[in-house]
C-alpha cells in the first residue's frame, strides 16, 4: 500500500489516480496563490479577511496531509538492505521539493505557536507553494538543464555585465557626481543607474554634461550587446540540447531497426522516449526515413 | 459540363494548379484585401470620413459583393475535393466552412449583412470584424502558418518560459510589496498593483518607479536582469524552433530530389512537383540549387565507384 501511495504521489504510476492527484494539487496551489495575491488588497481583506483565513486553514491541512503522506510513503523506495525506510524519507525531506513542501506549510504552525510573528514573511512563504507545480513540468526542467549545460558561458556573460556596470558607473560618478549629487552622489548610486541603463536601454536620470551623455550612450549600447550575447547563448544552449536529444533518439531508433522489425516493446520504448524528449511527430518521421535509408544503403 | 467548371474553379481558387488564371485570381483577391484594409484605416480619419463618406460606402458594398461571391463559389466548388466514395460533396464543403479560412471568409463579410438586417441597431463594433479580411492574405503566404507551426512544435518550451515568468512575478512582486509597500503606498498598495508594475518592468525594462529601500533596490536590479534572461529565453526558443523547422524541410526536400534523381532523369512532372514543394516551403532557389548539386555529386560519385568496380572486375577477367 505504501508503494502504491508513493507511485501515485510520485507520478510514476501514470494512471488515473496519479493524474487526479496531480490535478488536485495543481488546483489547490493555484487557488492558494490567487488567494494570497487578492488578500493583499486592503479593501478586499477588510471584507473577506475571515473567509481567506478559513481557506488558508484548510489548505494548510491539505498540504500537511500531502507532506506526511509523502514522507511516509517514500520509505518504500529502498529495501531494507539498501538503507531501509528512513533513507528514502531523508532523501525526500532534503530534496528541493521536500524543502519547498516543508517551508510552504510549516510556518503556519509556527505562527499558531507564536502569534506575534511578522505576517508578511509568512505570506511570501505561502507563495513558495507555486514552486510545487514545477515538479510536474518537465519542460521547465529541460530549460534548467539547457541553461545549466551552458553555465560557463552564462557566468562569463554575467562577469561582462559586472565589469560593464562597474566601469560605466565609476566613469559616470566622475563625470556627473558634482553636477547631480542627489542621483550620482556615490558609486553605488551610479551602479543602480548603470544597471537600469544597461538592462532597459534608458536610465532613470539624464546626464547633463557632455562627458556624462557620451558615457550614457556607450552604456546604453552595451545593454544592446548584453541582450544579444545572452540571447545567443540561450539559443545555442537550446539547439545543442535539441541535437543531443535527436542523437540519443536516433541511436535508439537505429538499435530498434537493426533487426529489421520494430517489436511492440521497442515501439513502446520509442514512444516513451519521444514523449520524454518532446520531439514532434514530424521530426521523428523524418529521422525514421533517414535511418531506414541508411540501413538500406548498408544492405 | 458543370462538374468540369466546378473542378476548374476549384483549381483556380485553391491555387493547387499554378497557372495564369489562379495567379490572377490570387493577385486580384490580395489587391482587394489590401485596398479594403487601407479604406478601413483611412475611414477612421475624421475629415476623410466627412469628405469621401459615399465613396467608402460604395467601395465597401462592392467588396462585400465580391467577397460574398468568393465565399459562395468556394463553398460550392470545394464539393469536388472528395469523390463520392470518400464522403461526397458535403465533406469538402464542411471541411472548408469549418476551417480557419472558412471562418475568416465568413466573419469578414457577415457583419455587413447583419447591418442590413437590423438597420436600427448600432453595430459599429461589428465593423472591427472587417479587419479580419487581412487574414485572407495569409492563405497565399505560408509565413504565418510557419510561425504557428514553429510555436506549436515548441509549445512546451513556451509554456515553461511563461511558467517561469509567473513564478518570478508572484515571488518578486510580493517581496517588493513587502520591502516597499509601506514606503511607497501610492505605487505598491497591494500585491496585484505590484504585479502590474512588475510586468511593466519585465516588458519595457524600467517600470518608472525607483525603489527607496536597499532591499527594494536589490530586488529591482534582480528584476531587470531577469527581464533580459526571459527575453533571451523566449528569443532562443523561437530561434531554435525555426532552425529545426528549416532543417526538417531541407531534409524533406532532399528526399524528394533524391527520389527524382534516382532514375537519372528529371521528368517534367517531377520538376513541377519539386517547384511546387519549393514554393510551399518558401525556400530560395539558391538553397534548392545547393541541395540539388550535393545530391548530384553524391550520385556521380556512386556511379563512378560502380564504374570503377565494373572496370576492375572486367580487368581481372
Amino acid at each position: 500500500m505504501k508503494r502504491v501511495v508513493m507511485r501515485i504521489l510520485d507520478g510514476t504510476a501514470r494512471n488515473g489516480w496519479s493524474k487526479a492527484v496531480e490535478w488536485m494539487i495543481t488546483l489547490v496551489v493555484l487557488t492558494n496563490c490567487a488567494a494570497v495575491v487578492i488578500d493583499s488588497v486592503p479593501e478586499i481583506h477588510a471584507e473577506f479577511g475571515d473567509w481567506f483565513h478559513e481557506f488558508e486553514f484548510w489548505s494548510v491541512m491539505f498540504f500537511s496531509v500531502e507532506y506526511v503522506l509523502r514522507a511516509w510513503s517514500f520509505g518504500a523506495r529502498y529495501s531494507k538492505e539498501e538503507g531501509g525506510a528512513w533513507r528514502g524519507r531523508k532523501e525526500y525531506m532534503f530534496s528541493f521539493f521536500g524543502l519547498i513542501d516543508f517551508f510552504a506549510t510549516a510556518p503556519h504552525y509556527l505562527h499558531a505557536l507564536f502569534p506575534y510573528l511578522d505576517l508578511r514573511v509568512l505570506r511570501v512563504l505561502r507563495l513558495l507553494r507555486i514552486l510545487k507545480l514545477s515538479n510536474y513540468n518537465t519542460a521547465l526542467q529541460d530549460l534548467f538543464s539547457a541553461v545549466n549545460s551552458e553555465r560557463k558561458a552564462f557566468a562569463s556573460a554575467l562577469f561582462l555585465l559586472l565589469i560593464a556596470t562597474i566601469v560605466s558607473a565609476s566613469l559616470m560618478y566622475f563625470a556627473e557626481g558634482h553636477h547631480q549629487p542627489e542621483v550620482f552622489g556615490s558609486i553605488p548610486h551610479c551602479i543602480y543607474w548603470a544597471i537600469i541603463t544597461i538592462t532597459s536601454g534608458y536610465g532613470n536620470v539624464e546626464p547633463v554634461t557632455a562627458g556624462g551623455q557620451f558615457i550614457a550612450l556607450i552604456t546604453g549600447f552595451l545593454g544592446v550587446c548584453m541582450a544579444a550575447i545572452m540571447t545567443g547563448i540561450v539559443a545555442s544552449a537550446f539547439s545543442n540540447q535539441m541535437s543531443r536529444k535527436r542523437a540519443a533518439f536516433g541511436q535508439q531508433l537505429r538499435a530498434a531497426l537493426a533487426d529489421g522489425v520494430v517489436s511492440d516493446a521497442e515501439r513502446e520504448l520509442l514512444g516513451k522516449l519521444q514523449r520524454q524528449y518532446r520531439l514532434s511527430d514530424d521530426t521523428v518521421n523524418s529521422m525514421l526515413e533517414e535511418v531506414k535509408k541508411e540501413l538500406g544503403h548498408g544492405a | 459540363m458543370i462538374n468540369a467548371i466546378k473542378q476548374r474553379l476549384f483549381e483556380i481558387l485553391e491555387g493547387s494548379v499554378h497557372d495564369r488564371s489562379s495567379r490572377a485570381c490570387e493577385i486580384f483577391i490580395a489587391t482587394l484585401v489590401v485596398a479594403n484594409v487601407a479604406a478601413i484605416i483611412l475611414e477612421s480619419v475624421q475629415w476623410m470620413h466627412d469628405a469621401y463618406h459615399e465613396a467608402f460606402e460604395l467601395f465597401d458594398l462592392v467588396s462585400v459583393m465580391l467577397f460574398s461571391a468568393e465565399y459562395v463559389l468556394r463553398v460550392w466548388t470545394y464539393g469536388v475535393k472528395y469523390s463520392k466514395e470518400d464522403g461526397g460533396a458535403w465533406r469538402g464543403r464542411k471541411e472548408y466552412i469549418f476551417s480557419f479560412y472558412g471562418y475568416i471568409d465568413f466573419f469578414g463579410t457577415m457583419p455587413f449583412y447583419a447591418q442590413l438586417l437590423f438597420p436600427g441597431l448600432d453595430l459599429r463594433v461589428l465593423r472591427i470584424f472587417r479587419l479580419l479580411r487581412i487574414f485572407k492574405l495569409s492563405r497565399y503566404n505560408s509565413a504565418l502558418q510557419d510561425l504557428f507551426d514553429a510555436i506549436k512544435a515548441e509549445r512546451d518550451s513556451f509554456t515553461s518560459a511563461m511558467f517561469l515568468l509567473l513564478i518570478s512575478c508572484l515571488l518578486c512582486s510580493s517581496l517588493i510589496y513587502i520591502a516597499e509597500g509601506h514606503l511607497q503606498p501610492e505605487v505598491f498598495p497591494s500585491i496585484p498593483a505590484t504585479m502590474k508594475w512588475y510586468i511593466l518592468t519585465i516588458i519595457s525594462g524600467w517600470g518608472n518607479v525607483d525603489p527607496v529601500s536597499i532591499f527594494g533596490t536589490i530586488l529591482v536590479i534582480l528584476t531587470q536582469v531577469l527581464a533580459i534572461a526571459l527575453a533571451a529565453i523566449l528569443t532562443g526558443v523561437v530561434a531554435t524552433a525555426y532552425t529545426t523547422q528549416v532543417e526538417r524541410r531541407e531534409a524533406l526536400y532532399e528526399m524528394q530530389i533524391r527520389e527524382a534523381l534516382a532514375d537519372g532523369v528529371v521528368t517534367d512532372e517531377e520538376a513541377a512537383q519539386l517547384e511546387a514543394l519549393r514554393l510551399q516551403f518558401g525556400m530560395s532557389e539558391e538553397q534548392v540549387e545547393n541541395i540539388a548539386r550535393q545530391v548530384r555529386e553524391e550520385n556521380a560519385k556512386g556511379a563512378a565507384m560502380a564504374n570503377k568496380a565494373g572496370a576492375s572486375g572486367a580487368a581481372s577477367y
